[in-house]
């Protein structure tokens, strides 16, 4: 015993040191190379899933999507499609679209792309066997035809206005045969167009990318390096920014971008983003099946406290079309049923036949898609009418499988929004929509839906949104509250990044650091 | 003694087919599915590409089916794909254990240094403001959550660059300053808690056998404070402690899977947690087997331990 007593001396002397041992070691331990290559470090609170860019459904492998792979068109900063890999397009006429392709663009394996490509990428996503969530947004093609090497036409069996925004989506990148032949999928590996190739990916830590010295780009990208971190927490990322560890953050939750504001070193870049927060209704279940009670909960809601509440101010209340998407979206103040009234909306209800109002229950996570905040601010919003909502917070696996079974009386979510109202609006609410898990039918909505998504003009396409969003605020299935910000916390070394607005990093590529 | 763990090993069977079966349909009974998950509420899919998912996901056979074939499988070793990355579970686990068992281990011994020469000097001083300020700090950590102290950590050290790591992990084996001075405030976080449940039981336990016989009778016979205290006090004062402390090596793996997600370490517990919510069930029952046996194991190490400390513990029959 007296050996493992002198044993457990030392043991506490080391200890005492320990602490002292390891402050001494760091100031040597962080060497920076000060020239050389130019390395941006960014921090992300997900890990990719997977890099298949036909087959991803999560955001965060979106993310790395955007740098490594190219689409025929892609959206700028103001939402707007610009060219891609197809340098121009002809839409004869509103069943077919015309491709020019750039010429001399190579994929990451130095091959040549060609109008080939993009046959057998579009033919793969359309493929059922590929599972591809891009498969709803082109399920309209009905042929592919190359023209020549740099010539691709696409034939539609209906018109789609808004195809050329679909083709913006990540989901609908072009790929190389050879690179899904060799390895079944791309999950594992990355051969793109993109400015960026993958060098290195350790799961759950970092994914390092390089740059693509033969980008069609000139003078892109701007680094020799970019690394994505991982790091869940966001208070953990902010301080990350904060210490220098990473150069900039993706960050949604607003407490910590509060946080942000308040230091110096660090600066917060935020525009109203893509998604839309929603408080929408199961149509189907009594007192929802009435409009008239949909309509009266709509008065009760205020739009800027939930904003002020739950985001802390970062956010832009919308209406049924994201309000980034300036071209389309009315202002809320020329929608019926958006702004509160307290008076009117329990006399909607009296008129229902719940003078006394009524219980139902909100279905919510407390993960910030789930928005737990949100519906604890309508909550209280409601009792100012009268009607009691219980708060029904569930994991978020239980809450999607809610979802899927559309099993709730009214719930609050997170919607993909788009600058495009019919890729938003048709899918969501269009009685045949594939997540209009409001059970909504309308055929007055069902009308300009289909008419919308068939007319080619841009005026009588607005007219037509314009009534449409009209309509969706009346019938109220759904109530849209607000697009949340992007926000990115930036350090000082960073200049000339740019937000599209859907949460793309595509700007990192004309990103420099000091 | 050799007979005795051959004994305890082989009980490691029954334990973890027991736990195989728990594991496997209580994951299932959660709500949601991988492939509900994997949809999430944005995305659409035409009823035959739901059929192919279907199949992929492997939720076209009935549960009990599942079961024998994946029994049968990490027979042979094989713990199946992930139903999300695709890439095989093992290699991402054993990837990640290591991090998170050095984590535990550390945590560990900073809550035995600490606690223990606390909870001596706390019993030789009793009811001293010494021993009171060492309760009350005590009881301290051991209401602090470990997620919160972790937290808190985070933001007041956040300015110290290296300190906290950030993504940027570096093994044991790499370059061994760096990686202990990144670990040791996500152990301390994780090991303040334990440290006051130590010091806590060598108090009582100390202040139990400092009012027995033996010891006044080594202290009439005029030996030293020290040696009774070491050398007689404390040799039967630790063996409860041992016992409390193999029983919480669990718990303290299970703290270090709830910090490696606040300080952003690529351990078992961000896998862990990362499957749970994407209903990874093979990532899920894997781990979950694993650190059944590492539970096991530890205990056996434990009553080892327990018999090296006192020579009236015998494990082995034969050895009588």
């Amino acid at each position: 015993m007296r050996k493992s007593c002198k044993l457990f001396i030392a043991i506490s002397i080391l200890m005492l040191l320990g602490p002292g041992l390891f402050a001494g070691g760091a100031s040597e331990v962080e060497t920076v190379s000060a020239d050389a290559e130019k390395i941006l470090t960014i921090g992300v609170d997900q890990e990719a899933i997977g890099l298949d860019p036909h087959i991803v459904t999560a955001f965060s492998s979106h993310r790395r999507i955007d740098l490594l792979y190219n689409r025929l068109v892609r959206l700028d900063e103001n939402l707007s499609v610009v060219p891609d890999l197809a340098e121009s397009w002809d839409i004869p006429d509103n069943l077919t679209y015309i491709f020019h392709l750039r010429k001399g663009v190579k994929f990451h394996n130095g091959r040549e792309m060609v109008a080939e490509d993009v046959k057998y990428s579009l033919e793969r996503v359309l493929d059922d066997k590929t599972a591809s969530p891009g498969r709803s947004y082109i399920a309209l093609v009905s042929s592919i035809d190359v023209m020549d090497s740099y010539t691709v036409k696409l034939t539609l069996s209906a018109p789609l206005a808004s195809l050329l925004n679909a083709l913006t989506s990540n989901n609908l990148s072009i790929v190389p045969r050879e690179a899904v032949e060799a390895n079944t999928n791309l999950q594992k590996v990355a051969v793109g167009t993109g400015p960026f190739m993958l060098e290195e990916w350790i799961p759950d830590n970092s994914m390092t990318l390089v740059k693509n010295p033969d980008y069609f780009e000139a003078d892109s990208p701007k680094v020799d390096k970019l690394i994505f971190r991982v790091i869940p927490e966001s208070a953990s990322l902010l301080s990350g920014v904060k210490s220098g560890d990473l150069d900039m953050a993706t960050i949604n939750d607003g407490a910590t971008i509060r946080q942000a504001n308040g230091i110096s070193q660090v600066r917060v870049q935020s525009k109203p983003g893509i998604n839309v927060r929603t408080f929408g209704f199961n149509t189907t279940r009594a007192p929802f099946d009435n409009p008239l009670v949909r309509e009266a909960l709509a008065l009760a809601v205020d739009r800027d406290e939930i904003i002020a509440l739950a985001e802390f101010g970062m956010g832009s209340p919308t209406g049924p079309i994201p309000v980034s998407a300036k071209k389309w979206a009315l202002p809320l103040t020329e929608l019926p049923f958006s702004a509160p009234d307290y008076n009117r909306a329990k006399a909607l209800l009296t008129e229902a036949g719940y003078p006394d109002g009524f219980t139902f229950n909100i279905v919510c996570s407390s993960t910030y898609e789930g928005g737990l905040d949100v519906a604890q601010v309508i909550q209280n919003e409601l009792k100012n009418i009268g009607v009691t909502a219980e708060l029904e917070v569930v994991e978020w696996g239980v809450y999607i499988d809610r979802w899927v079974k559309r099993d709730f009386d009214s719930m609050v979510e997170i919607r993909g929004g788009s600058g495009e109202p019919d890729r938003f609006l048709y899918r969501t609410l269009h009685s045949s929509g594939g997540v209009n898990n409001f059970m909504f039918k309308d055929a007055e909505t069902d009308r300009l839906l289909d008419l919308g998504r068939s007319q080619t003009v841009p005026e009588e396409r607005k007219a037509t949104y314009d009534e449409l969003q009209k309509v969706l605020a009346e019938a109220a299935p759904v109530i849209f509250l607000y697009s949340p910000n992007e926000n990115h916390v930036i350090g000082p070394r960073v200049t000339g990044f740019k937000q599209v607005g859907n949460g793309s990093l595509y700007y990192i590529a004309e990103t420099s650091v000091k | 003694m050799g007979r005795y763990v051959a004994k305890r090993l082989l009980s490691l069977i029954p334990v973890l087919f027991g736990v195989s079966l728990i594991i496997f349909f209580l994951v299932r009974m959660i709500p949601g599915t991988a492939l509900e998950m994997y949809m999430g509420t944005q995305v659409e899919a035409t009823p035959e590409q739901m059929e192919e998912l279907t199949r992929l996901f492997g939720e076209d056979k009935p549960v009990f089916i599942l079961y024998t074939e994946w029994l049968g499988d990490i027979v042979q070793g094989d713990f199946g794909c992930s139903l999300r990355t695709g890439r095989p579970v093992l290699p991402d686990i054993m990837a990640r254990l290591p991090l998170s068992m050095e984590l535990t281990f550390f945590s560990l011994f900073l809550a035995l240094v600490i606690g223990v020469p606390l909870g001596i000097a706390s019993s030789l001083h009793q009811n001293t403001f010494g021993d009171f300020l060492s309760r009350v700090t005590g009881l301290l950590g051991l209401s602090l959550p470990q997620f919160w102290l972790a937290a808190l950590m985070v933001m007041a050290f956040s300015g110290f660059r290296g300190w906290i790591p950030m993504g940027n992990y570096v093994s044991l084996f790499e370059d061994p300053v760096r990686n202990l001075k990144m670990l040791f405030l996500p152990s301390l976080s994780i090991g303040i808690g334990f440290a006051a449940v130590v010091m806590r039981y060598t108090r009582n336990s100390m202040l139990e056998v400092l009012q027995q016989d033996y010891i006044r009778t080594a202290k009439a016979k005029g030996l030293k404070q020290r040696s009774v205290i070491y050398t007689h006090a404390l040799k039967n004062a630790i063996l409860p402690v041992i016992t409390v402390t193999g029983f919480n090596v669990g718990y303290l793996l299970g703290g270090a899977i709830v910090v490696e997600e606040v300080f952003a370490l690529p351990g078992m517990g961000r896998l862990s947690l990362y499957a749970i919510y994407q209903r990874d069930y093979p990532i899920i029952q894997a781990i979950v087997m694993i650190i059944a046996t590492i539970f096991v194991v530890v205990n056996l190490i434990t009553d080892i331990i327990y018999a090296l400390a006192d020579p009236r513990i015998r494990l082995d029959d034969t050895a009588r």
